[in-house]
């Protein structure tokens, strides 16, 4: 519980409109994207200046109360779910584009800006901010760096990480550290490497020197309707067998076609498995691969091929996939969305394997894939009302993210480990692998104030004598426990 | 055995030989060469290590063992016996290689089906991937694929205390957990020992054409002449796989190579004739992307990886020159449009420093570094090789004393003695 003298202590941090403690206005932040975590923060801050979050931070350091830092809350995997007894800093108000260096293909930014406006930004000049997850209308730039967002477009341009160049961090001490520099390679450890996708346990970005990229001269959007999600898969193996880097490659299945069409009326095709491809890049090189695309749709037996002639067509295109989420709900009263990955090659089989524990389970699983990258996420349909089914449903989200891992592949491909995904990240790693992650956490937050029992499946306390695990003094002496 | 009271050398060399076999421990100085069969072995020389305070430097071909701090180690960890290319999923595009494994061989293996670890590190034909990897290696192939951290989907460490950890996968999309892959690479073994690398793959490029541009007349120019077309090259929406400027006393020419399909490349040669009119534009000779590397030939030259912005790139080469002219050092520089350039600089030690110190001063002013590679034994005592630490210098040590507490891997030679 916060004290009078610690609302006080905040207030004079971030003054008087920066502090949020009454209970409607907490309820907003009681969660993120995954609305089946709450908890009610203590007390919300919203900083507006770096100084502001050091204050915030050095004050939740001298009291040893946690902290959650929050963009715009868009998360999937509960990664800004406020910690029990702790504050939410939420780094709206920080939301200016500090500096735009087209020469050196760089932008600073702070963490509120929301992810779309740094293309708006930099567009009339003919560049873009590469990653781009569904949410990136909203979403912030803080908030890609914690989960190191991903996107459609993720397979050639990659993720948040190879976009970070630098970062000002407030670490959990609340002192303030420059990671990286805006050149390559600065001398030291990769800070920014490893701070991105930390999923907010490492400190609070305070400032972020984002790479931005060329828009391509041309860009090309296919569609192609198969008769089964094998065949759409098998052309995506054509596709990357024939050397082409597409910008995206996505599949969806038939449940996520219909439920895309109830929502937005994309027009797509009915089909058993709906292949996007998209290039980029010269006009002739685009133009002569889209062709070699096209042969390779037709010798797996695609009954219907689209290429988008105008750019509206195009957004039409895209608009059905990126609404495929949020329009799952058109056609069942509650979903649970995953993230799994698995090697491509082992799409076809776990397909199979995801309809026969569907069956059993006697539950419904739409299909949406980042295909190019083996990024797959399941959408588990389910009826809260009906005894029992939720539970189901969440088991059954579980044992796909097991397979995925059994595959050779990882529990989440963009949408971070957070609070959902604890326990299977025990089963994607064995204990030597999470107790080395550890020693990064305890180096950058030995107090463990910054988003506290996320990400890992057991808490742990940094001990004194760094290394394996050994009993904290506070655990023999029955102050503290492991649980 | 010179940092160790409590063992003579042969009480160590016959403490590693129950570990790694009699035949794979020799005594070279006052060094023991170990060479462990596998993680395990790497494991239980660590822990031998670590428990009688010896230092250990891990090894590859010893292509690099020069760069940063020197180490007087008690255990070299000689990793050659790693050198299997443990699986290569073609289809899905990713391969699993042991770190002693040389960069040439695992090359000419994925090339079987087509693909390449996207990255053109030093001396190819000995350097193996736990060096180049401990080391952030990379060539002018960086501007279109990215450096290590963008191609590194996961590892097999082990740490100072015989931990042996995974850390990633063998997927490219992938943010379960911290990315300790990307702590390892560039942490010139500091942090634990590299044993296995998961890589993502790219297609071999196959129609490739590589140009050299020469000033009208003079055949070399000045860095600036290069500026303005550099900078419409760099805005424009070709992507050129590498570009890099050669520079030395005598002038500037630069190069770069595009891949394509056959029927694009002519358009495209057409656009770069335009782009950089009125240089003259030609095919390139052989070798010409191994400029890099001849500058390290030079036994008696100080090499340095500078870090710049790709706009300051040529102002800098001009100034460099020009100073390199005055003050009649011998200066060579092959820079890439990345931002990354070497500069080798031949001269009296005193010289050399003056040299370095300006060449900091210099991109300092716009977040850049210079950090010394190869520095002959005339200079080492006067040039500091890493330069002015960081902010996040104390974080480093942090994340040093959990990863490396008895100080076992490497001691000393990281930036800041870590």
């Amino acid at each position: 519980m916060l004290t009078a003298s610690h609302i006080a202590d905040l207030r004079a941090s971030v003054g008087p409109d920066g502090l949020i403690t009454g209970l409607s206005q907490l309820q907003t932040y009681e969660c993120d994207g995954l609305t089946n975590f709450r908890v009610l923060p203590e007390a919300v801050v919203l900083p507006r200046t770096t100084r502001e979050v050091q204050a915030v931070v050095r004050f939740c350091a001298r009291n040893r109360i946690p902290f959650v830092s929050r963009g715009a809350g868009t998360g999937l995997s509960g990664g800004a779910l406020p910690a029990t007894g702790g504050i939410v800093i939420s780094l709206a108000r920080m939301n200016r584009i500090l500096e735009v260096d087209l020469a050196n293909h760089r932008v600073v930014v702070e963490p509120g800006v929301i992810n779309a406006h740094v293309t708006e930004r930099v567009a009339p000049h003919g560049y873009f901010y590469a990653p781009d997850p569904s949410s990136q209308s909203v979403c912030t730039i803080g908030g890609n760096v914690a989960e190191n967002s991903g996107g459609a477009h993720c397979l050639k341009y990659g993720f948040t990480v190879t976009h970070v160049m630098a970062l000002e961090v407030v670490l959990p001490s609340g002192e303030l550290v420059q990671l990286g520099s805006p050149t390559l390679d600065a001398p030291g450890y990769d800070l920014p490497g490893v701070f991105v996708g930390s999923e907010g346990t490492l400190g609070v970005a305070t400032r972020i020197t984002l790479r931005i990229v060329k828009r391509p001269e041309v860009v090309q959007t296919l569609l192609a309707a198969f008769d089964s999600i094998q065949a759409a898969g098998q052309t995506v193996s054509d596709i990357i067998a024939a050397r082409m880097l597409p910008a995206a490659l996505e599949i969806m299945d038939a449940l996520a076609i219909q439920a895309a069409e109830a929502s937005v009326h994309a027009h797509y095709p009915v089909c058993n498995g709906l292949l996007l491809v998209e290039l980029d890049g010269p006009r002739s090189e685009v133009e002569a691969l889209m062709r070699e695309v096209q042969a390779l749709c037709r010798n797996n037996g695609a009954r219907e091929i689209r290429v988008a002639q105008t750019e509206q067509e195009r957004a039409l295109f895209w608009k059905g996939r990126k609404a495929a989420f949020a329009a799952v709900g058109r056609i069942s009263p509650n979903y649970i969305v995953q993230d799994g990955v698995i090697p491509r090659t082992a799409l076809p089989c776990l397909l199979t394997e995801i309809d026969g524990m569907a069956s059993a389970a006697g539950l419904r699983v739409a299909n949406v894939f980042h295909a190019g990258d083996g990024n797959l996420h399941p959408l588990v349909l389910y009826d809260a009302s009906i005894h029992g089914q939720e539970e189901a449903a969440l088991d059954l989200s579980y044992r796909i993210l097991r397979l995925c891992v059994d595959k050779g592949g990882s529990i989440t491909g963009e949408h971070g480990v957070g609070k959902e995904k604890q326990e299977a990240l025990g089963y994607m790693y064995s204990e030597p692998d999470l107790e080395t992650m550890q020693l990064v956490r305890c180096a950058f937050d030995p107090e463990n104030i910054a988003n506290p029992d996320k990400i890992f499946p057991r808490p742990r306390l940094c001990a004194e004598k760094p290394g394996r695990y050994e009993p904290h003094p506070l655990e023999t002496a029955g102050i503290a426990e492991i649980f | 055995m010179s940092t160790c009271a409590r063992l003579t050398a042969e009480q160590g060399m016959a403490q590693l030989a129950s570990i790694v076999g009699q035949e794979q421990t020799k005594l070279r100085g006052e060094t023991i060469v170990a060479a462990p069969a596998d993680a395990k072995q790497i494991a239980e020389v660590l822990r031998f290590a670590g428990a009688n305070g010896l230092g250990v430097t891990p090894a590859g071909s010893g292509s690099k063992l020069g760069w940063g701090n020197p180490v007087a180690a008690d255990i070299e960890l000689n990793l050659q016996r790693l050198h299997a290319l443990h699986e290569h999923a073609w289809q899905d595009m990713t391969c699993t290689v042991e770190a002693g494994c040389c960069w040439v061989s695992i090359q000419s293996e994925l090339k079987r089906h087509g693909q390449m670890v996207a990255l053109d590190p030093l001396w190819p034909d000995k350097a193996t991937v736990g060096g180049i990897v401990a080391c952030n290696d990379s060539g002018a192939l960086r501007l279109k694929f990215g450096g290590l951290r963008d191609l590194i989907i996961g590892m097999t460490i082990v740490l100072a205390d015989g931990t042996i950890a995974k850390t990633g996968g063998k997927v490219v999309k992938n943010v379960a957990g911290y990315d300790l892959h990307k702590l390892m690479t560039g942490s010139f073994g500091t942090l634990g020992v590299i044993a296995e690398v998961n890589f993502r793959l790219h297609p071999v490029e196959e129609h490739v054409r590589t140009w050299t541009v020469t000033a009208p007349g003079v055949k070399l120019a000045d860095g600036a002449f290069f500026a303005a077309p550099l900078a419409a090259l760099m805005d424009s929406q070709m992507t050129p796989s590498r570009v890099q400027i050669r520079a030395s006393k005598a002038g500037c020419v630069l190069d770069l190579s595009i891949a394509a399909v056959p029927a694009c490349l002519d358009e495209f040669e057409a656009r770069i004739q335009d782009i950089f009119r009125p240089a003259e534009v030609s095919a390139s000779e052989a070798g010409v992307w191994r400029a890099r590397q001849r500058l390290f030939d030079k036994s008696e030259a100080t090499v340095l990886k500078v870090s710049l912005p790709t706009s300051e790139i040529c102002s800098v080469i001009s100034e460099l020159r020009q100073f390199a002219v005055r003050e009649g050092l011998d200066v060579e520089a092959v820079a890439q449009a990345t931002g990354l350039m070497t500069v080798a600089v031949q001269a009296a030690p005193d010289a050399v420093v003056r040299f370095v110190e300006r060449l900091r001063a210099r991109v300092a002013a716009f977040g850049g570094s210079a950090v010394a590679l190869q520095v002959p034994d005339a200079v080492r005592a006067t040039v500091d090789v890493w330069g002015p630490g960081s902010g996040a210098l104390p974080l480093m040590r942090a994340i040093k004393r959990r990863f490396d507490p008895g100080r076992t891997l490497n001691p000393g030679r990281f930036l800041g003695n870590i």
